[in-house]
């Protein structure tokens, strides 16, 4: 879709909307109608830059430190010829933190094939099972090494937490990886595998938007990917413009919020001096 | 290519349309679709998937006993405990008096021993060892090795005291006494000169004396130098202010992630 092409659609869509709304918009939840239109206006923003970077505009996406380390963390691996550990977290693929991690399962996976390092991938819910295999497969096809993919290097351990921990923990005591990754959403059970992986003396890379987690991540681990940073790290891992385009877009989204919050700040501080109406806390519930 | 990468894309598309879209709509058939049939469909899903999951592990237990490799007495107990509880649940309530069904939370019964007697205490114990894991990392976190570091430290000792009893009896004037003492060793530090580090020290001490003989000696005045207080500050606003920034960017890293998914652009999940 070209440029020309693309606008028409947007705007197309936006005179459909605009239409429906002035005819009564039936069925439209209309105390939702801000948030919509924040959505859309995100998705426009996510859109547009995304766009920009597959015409091939030039982007600067900087260093994340955790995620350089990744290739690095294999490469001590394949020296030390022991294996990775790769924990996808212990929440379903109904989590986006789940599906973000099974994708940088994907890239890590693509990196152990070229590097011919073993691979140990242990799960805690079945679908995730499912899903990771599918993409480390895909990764070993593309490396062009079938040959070193075996269903089995992605298992399932349990779906209860203390007992995934401590099946997890067992591998890592027994087989001493060489690096151990978690990426994916966890809860009480980060510091137990984080602490003993760090006992083991294993290169260590966690990323999570877990956000009480994330303190004990920083503690034990050796990189860590704080929030959104994790779900940059496609982007960052693939290079492909379009992902990296949407990270820019994310950021800019992020400069429309701080400015929102500030003119938020103003608008209130004049509504509670009494000079104005209009409360912008009321405006922004979500209903 | 068509089953592995255009249907499952179209089907993410839709799907996450709909229940990205449903949210606005006011009509019952989409509403109860995000609501309730689209988690169960999950579910359902998830079911089967179980099964999967279980002669997975099975398998390779398995395996492991058969070849001996290395370790393979754990995975005994591993096979052991997976029979066992299948047999606790579908085939030996051990009370009949009990129905189907609810033998699962009933006393008496076989699979209610497992899960009080076995079960319990197994997980009670993989939790507890978080306490020793926590003073591991702690001390890790709060060696001074350099101003964050130190930081985190101070901070870290201000919460922990000021939310025990103990820290509510501290009054703030031996609080002032202590910082300038720390205060003489940072200018000794710096100046490397006794009689600086004497006046910073002799000084300091006269002025909060003076101060609390004005003031009356009052436990928690002032304020700004009490524990409880320090440490409700630091609590709900520095800590706050970073913990809503952080929610910000996580916020908007799934926004942007769903909509890379619902778009179609990423599809790293398919193995793209």
């Amino acid at each position: 879709m070209n440029d020309r092409d693309f606008m028409v659609g947007a705007s197309g869509i936006t005179l459909a909307f605009l239409i429906y709304w002035f005819m009564g918009h039936p069925f439209f939840i209309e105390e939702r109608i801000v948030m919509f239109l924040a959505i859309m206006s995100f998705s426009g923003t996510l859109m547009f830059f995304i766009r920009k970077a597959r015409r091939g505009e030039e982007i600067f996406l900087r260093e994340i430190p955790g995620l350089k380390a990744v290739e690095e963390a294999v490469g001590r691996s394949t020296e030390m010829g022991k294996p990775v550990l790769y924990v996808p977290g212990i929440m379903d693929m109904d989590q986006v933190e789940t599906v973000a991690g099974v994708i940088v399962l994907g890239h890590v996976s693509k990196m152990t094939a070229r590097y011919e390092t073993t691979l140990n991938v242990p799960v805690s819910r079945a679908i995730v099972m499912k899903a990771a295999r599918e993409a480390c497969k895909e990764s070993y096809l593309i490396e062009g090494r079938p040959d070193m993919f075996h269903e089995d290097m992605v298992h399932y351990v349990t779906d209860e937490q203390f007992a995934y921990a401590a099946g997890v923990n067992g591998i890592m005591v027994r087989e001493k990886p060489a690096a151990c990754l978690y990426m994916g959403k966890f809860y009480a059970e980060s510091l137990i595998l984080a602490e003993t992986g760090n006992s083991i003396g294993a290169i260590q890379i966690a990323g999570t938007a877990s956000q009480a987690q994330i303190p004990f991540f920083v503690t034990a681990c050796d990189y860590t990917l704080i929030g959104e940073e994790f779900f940059a790290a496609s982007a960052y891992l693939s290079q492909r413009p379009e992902l990296i385009g949407g990270v820019k877009g994310q950021d800019m989204i992020k400069v429309i919020v701080i400015t929102l919050i500030l003119g938020g700040v103003i608008l209130r501080l004049f509504h509670d001096m009494g000079m104005i109406d209009f409360s912008i806390l009321e405006f922004l519930a979500v209903r | 290519m068509l089953w592995k990468r255009q249907i499952p894309i179209l089907i993410v598309a839709v799907i996450g349309s709909l229940t990205l879209f449903g949210w606005f709509v006011d009509e019952p058939n989409i509403k109860s679709f995000v609501d309730d049939d689209a988690t169960q469909w999950y579910d359902i899903l998830a079911s089967f998937a179980i099964f999967l999951g279980g002669f997975n592990l099975l398998k390779l237990q398995l395996q492991k006993v058969l070849r001996k490799q290395y370790g393979w007495q754990y995975s005994l107990f591993a096979i052991g405990g997976f029979f066992f509880a299948i047999i606790a649940g579908f085939f030996y309530k051990g009370n009949p008096d009990v129905a189907w069904g609810t033998h699962v939370t009933a006393k008496g019964t076989l699979f209610k021993w497992m899960f009080t007697y076995m079960f319990a205490p197994m997980q009670a114990t993989m939790f507890a060892l978080l306490a020793f894991f926590v003073a591991s990392a702690s001390y890790r976190a709060f060696r001074i090795r350099n101003f964050e570091a130190t930081l985190l430290l101070v901070s870290g000792i201000i919460i922990m005291i000021g939310r025990v009893p103990l820290g509510s009896n501290i009054s703030s004037w031996f609080i002032l006494y202590l910082l300038v003492l720390i205060s003489g060793i940072a200018v000794n530090a710096i100046f490397k000169n006794k009689q600086y580090t004497l006046g910073i020290v002799v000084g300091g001490i006269a002025l909060v004396t003076l101060a609390g003989n004005s003031m009356g000696w009052p436990l928690d005045q002032p304020g700004l130098f009490y524990l409880p207080y320090l440490q409700e500050w630091i609590y709900f606003f520095p800590n706050v202010a970073g913990a809503r920034s952080i929610m910000i960017g996580i916020g908007l890293g799934i926004f942007a992630t769903s909509i890379r998914y619902i778009l179609g652009i990423e599809k790293s999940y398919i193995g793209e």
